[in-house]
């Protein structure tokens, strides 16, 4: 009995430690090699696949409405024939100081235990104010129901619900992904270990340039790289904290203009 | 367990799944039926997944992967880990080929000509009514002593298949069946042949060079083997070694040019003789590694005389020339824009002897020769070619065709006058599974599987140095009423009996397929090695997507005669400089390539990487040009050469010389579906008829342009908005100085 009433007190007493509710079960983090990304976008199809993705067509594309939620941003520098060009794959930068989530009414969107910023489609009432905040310009909006015509149906991924009008969506991490990995690792009584997961754009890459993997773990691939002099992360000085963690390019004579 | 323990733990479960789909025991997609729970078909676990291990039949390069199958229906397809030519990775072409098996507009039942030839007009039939069809026809050109006017053009088919295929006409008494496709790189197979002496793409270790030296070889994005090289790619810039420098040399900066450290944008036909100039320099500075053999052949090619006809500084030609044969080892290609002319060989043979010189033959960071060695490759045959068969349609020497597969009519120019010679042949069947423009003209269509529910083998070429043979399984029941490609012929046999009937005698193709196997088996002690039987193996072979043996250690030297196929000049444009001033390179696009991937909606919607141009055509126009021609971003204007026009909006492209544009291949379709068809043009409609006389290529780059403002082209719609980073540092880099003073990462 006393036994119990220590574990109890115990728990109420770490409750009051400090960083409690700051503490993370993982720290979920990307890391992109800019130098080993060609830009072949194939990590755009992999996740299109992987999380049922509408495709809007043209007229839509042209208003802004497609759902890539990992685009390959593009930039030239220089004109003909001293042309540069670099790409850097964007998604959701996982922030963990995220600008998103402070604006949203109905808490649709909100930071979970493994340092992922998640959308709830069900409490999502389309307000638009996560997008407008969104440092990154990753949040797509559901402005219709989009429809598959038939059988293309038979593609879509059980393990990632299908959207309707009105509800804001964006990159999750492949959580479907993470979850799976986490139940298999808890109903075999082991930990994650690094590498069980791979999200669809990681998987796919074919220069391997995606890495992913828990900060947390000082054994994990991506805390290793995470130390490169070569990191940075996109809009830094902004301060939102984000969990992608880029590697720059090696190029040129350094002194790149930015213009 | 580790993921890929997991997949393989799992495919054992395929394997007899795999024996189910033979059976027709596996349920087709559920549909409105909810899953028997009492007796459950065997690799159906609600919720659960199940992974087949096969091939990706999208292009040619033959990638291993694992499709992903959940209640049986096709989720996903991931590059297979394990698998030597992709390494797990996968293109975005090959992840879309799920969209290709749930097509709304593939062909679902076999379909017989109702109206007109090419009005579209068909009326559904059995299968027994379409075989009983196709083979009457064929015992009547039989019995009239015309088996030989029987023609089968097929896209390149390798293995098994084409081993069926290869059968059936020479049992059936016919000598024409050919592969056709536009980018076959059939120049590249003849430039090895005659100076190496194999007539098959030899394996490029980007993977372990340090100084890669493309001639157009967008290899990053439809070049040969694309992931292959992309893997190797990445391990060349951030792998265990020092970093490898990338050369890029087109007149419009590609995918991979734009991934270069340096672009040298030769002159357009010019390419063979700069690579030349690089050798012939090598040579003169004396760091040749076979350098007497080569001094008469190449002395002809001086740095000094060449730069001005490719617009590339004698200086910057002999810098190149110091820093490929100075860094070990460095890695010459030859890929589309040098090969792609009259005299495509040219181009090819003179980076192969520019890599000779160079002494990078046959060493690792270099090229490293493939054979052919479970001897399922692709059989290249120069001589046949899409002009012979259109010779022989005129001449009234085709009574039947059968098309699997190609596309002539939307690959060939307008010039070849293609169809015409289509109408003189009385009887077309197609086994297409999908409406494109050459079944479109079929009088019968029976329609074949997707690869994710047919059986078939692959054999890569180009492989990597080692033996690969990939095993294609069903991954899901047949979504219509199609047939596999291989029992299309197999019944085909049967009906038409003679010969054909006694020669294949499989009961089916999955049984073809693994007697052929067998075959192999017997053949390859490696494969017998750890192994207890073939059924093991073949058990093996189904969980694992294959077999791949121990690398091969080849070399092989580039002979001195190969110089006689070299031109002296740069290769001709069609069309007077004054009247057209511009030339014209067509381009095979990420997402479309030859026009394939335009019925396939992600594809559609993918932004090509270079413009981030979606759901259309467009044409690539230097910003001062356009602005010397009054033209801004949009404007739609006419491009016409002597052989037609075509219309299409304009991309300001920084990336291409100021006497150049280019446009992609891929959109403009008269059919292939609602996806595809109506949208964008098709720059291969206004090409001369031109083909490289001895290898057969077709010649891509072989024609000047005009550019006009008009005509109906469709609006440009891109994904980016400014491609300029206005200071905010997205894209940050380091030098490769202050690269070389970071301490490396540990990866």
């Amino acid at each position: 009995m006393s036994g119990f009433l220590e574990r109890i007190a115990g728990k109420l007493k770490s409750y009051r430690e400090p960083g409690y509710y700051t503490k993370l079960d993982h720290k979920w983090t990307m890391v992109i090699d800019l130098d080993k990304c060609n830009g072949c976008e194939a990590c755009v199809v992999a996740c299109y696949a992987e999380n049922n993705l509408p495709v809007v067509g043209k007229e839509d594309c042209a208003k802004s409405r497609a759902f890539s939620w990992l685009r390959i941003e593009r930039y030239v520098e220089g004109e003909y024939p001293d042309v540069k060009v670099k790409f850097i794959p964007v998604m959701c930068q996982q922030c963990m100081k995220a600008p998103c989530e402070t604006g949203c009414p109905v808490y649709a969107t909100y930071h979970n235990q493994d340092g992922l910023n998640v959308q709830v489609y069900n409490r999502c009432v389309g307000t638009f104010t996560c997008a407008t905040y969104c440092t990154y310009d990753v949040r797509r909006f559901n402005w219709f129901t989009y429809k598959w015509p038939k059988p293309l149906e038979a593609q879509l991924n059980p393990d990632v619900s299908v959207r309707e009008m009105g509800v804001m969506e964006k990159c999750t991490f492949c959580i479907q992904r993470i979850r799976s990995a986490k139940d298999k690792a808890k109903d075999e009584g082991k930990p994650v270990k690094d590498g069980d997961i791979k999200p669809a754009c990681s998987q796919s890459c074919p220069t391997g340039a995606i890495y992913f993997g828990d900060l947390q773990d000082p054994e994990s691939i991506v805390a290793k790289l995470a130390k490169s002099p070569r990191r940075y992360r996109l809009l830094e000085e902004l301060n939102a904290d984000p969990s992608v963690i880029y590697l720059k390019r090696v190029m040129g004579d350094g002194t790149t203009s930015h213009e | 367990m580790k993921r890929r323990d997991f997949l393989k733990f799992i495919g054992i479960g395929g394997v007899g799944a795999g024996a189910g789909f033979v059976l027709g025991k596996v349920s087709k997609p559920p549909g409105a039926k909810l899953i028997p729970y009492l007796i459950p078909p065997e690799d159906i676990v609600p919720g659960v997944a199940t992974w087949y291990a096969s091939a990706c039949t999208q292009c040619g390069a033959g990638c291993g992967t694992l499709v992903r199958v959940m209640e049986g229906r096709a989720k996903k397809i991931e590059g297979n880990p394990d698998h030597p030519v992709n390494r797990g990775g996968l293109c975005a072409m090959g992840q879309s080929s799920v969209q290709a098996l749930y097509n709304p507009d593939r062909i679902t039942k076999p379909l017989k000509r109702k109206g007109p030839r090419g009005s579209g007009e068909y009326t559904e039939i059995t299968w027994d009514e379409a075989l009983k069809t196709l083979a009457g026809n064929l015992t009547e050109l039989k019995s009239k002593n015309d088996a030989d006017k029987l023609h089968l053009l097929t896209q390149p088919l390798s293995g098994t298949i084409d081993k069926l295929v290869r059968d059936f006409a020479s049992a059936f008494g016919s000598s024409n069946y050919a592969h056709y496709g536009l980018f076959q790189r059939k120049n590249l197979a003849f430039a090895n042949l005659s100076t190496m002496g194999s007539a098959s793409v030899p394996h490029y270790d980007i993977e372990n060079t340090k100084y890669l030296l493309s001639f157009g070889a967008d290899f990053s994005s439809t070049w040969v083997s694309p992931v292959n090289y992309s893997n190797g790619y990445g391990k060349m810039r951030q792998g265990a070694g020092e970093r490898g420098k990338l050369v890029q040399v087109e007149p419009r900066l590609s995918l991979t040019g734009a991934n270069a450290d340096e672009w040298v944008p030769a002159k357009p036909g010019t390419e063979a003789l700069l690579a030349l100039a690089i050798a012939n320099t090598i040579v003169e500075k004396g760091l040749a590694r076979d350098g007497a053999a080569w001094r008469g052949v190449l002395s002809r090619y001086k740095a000094k005389d060449v730069a001005s006809i490719c617009d590339v500084s004698a200086e910057r030609i002999e810098a190149i020339a110091v820093e490929f044969a100075r860094t070990r080892p460095s890695l010459a290609i030859a890929g589309d824009s040098v090969s792609s002319y009259e005299n495509g060989i040219a181009g090819a043979i003179a980076v192969n002897i520019l890599n000779q010189v160079a002494g990078n033959i046959g060493i690792a960071g270099g090229v490293m020769p493939n054979g052919d060695d479970l001897g399922g490759g692709k059989k290249i045959d120069f001589g046949r070619r899409i002009s012979t068969l259109i010779a022989a349609m005129n001449a009234d020497k085709v009574k039947t065709l059968i098309v699997y597969g190609a596309n002539p009519v939307f690959t060939t120019p307008k010039a070849a006058k293609l169809e015409e010679a289509l109408s003189k042949v009385p009887f077309i069947a197609s086994f297409g599974s999908f409406m494109d423009e050459t079944t479109a003209q079929a009088d019968l269509i029976l329609p074949a599987h997707t690869s994710l529910e047919d059986w078939g083998d692959d054999f890569p070429d180009p492989g990597v140095a080692a033996p690969v043979a990939s095993i294609i399984q069903p991954a899901v029941g047949p979504v219509f009423d199609t047939k596999s490609l291989g029992d299309i012929f197999i019944e085909l046999a049967k009906a038409v009996g003679g010969n054909a009937a006694s020669k294949i005698t499989a009961p089916n193709f999955a049984e073809y397929l693994k007697s052929s196997w067998k075959e192999l088996y017997s053949r390859n002690r490696e494969m017998a090695a750890g192994t207890l039987g073939f059924e093991d193996f073949w058990n093996k072979t189904l969980q694992n997507g294959g077999w791949w043996g121990p690398p091969r250690k080849r070399t092989a030297t580039v002979s001195a005669r190969a110089s006689e196929h070299l031109t002296g000049g740069p290769a001709r444009f069609e069309g007077e400089e004054g009247q057209y001033p511009f030339y014209l390179i067509p381009y095979a696009q990420t997402a479309y390539l030859d026009g394939r991937g335009a019925n396939l909606p992600w594809l559609q919607e993918l932004p090509d990487p270079m413009t981030s141009v979606v759901w259309g055509t467009w044409v690539e126009v230097n910003p001062k040009t356009a602005a010397s021609l009054g033209l801004k971003e949009g404007d739609v204007v006419n491009v016409e050469s002597p052989y037609g026009k075509i219309s299409a909006p304009v991309y300001l492209y920084p990336g291409i010389r100021p006497d150049t544009v280019a446009v992609p291949i891929g959109q403009g379709h008269s059919h292939y579906g609602r996806y595809a068809k109506g949208r964008g043009a098709n720059p291969i409609e206004i090409l001369p008829y031109k083909e490289d006389p001895r290898s057969g290529e077709a010649a891509l780059n072989s024609t000047r342009v005009r550019i006009t403002r008009g005509g109906s082209g469709e609006r440009l719609v891109k994904m980016e908005g400014s491609t300029k980073e206005l200071g905010r540092g997205i894209v940050q880099t380091v030098s490769p100085a202050e690269f070389k003073r970071m301490k490396k990462e540990v990866v």
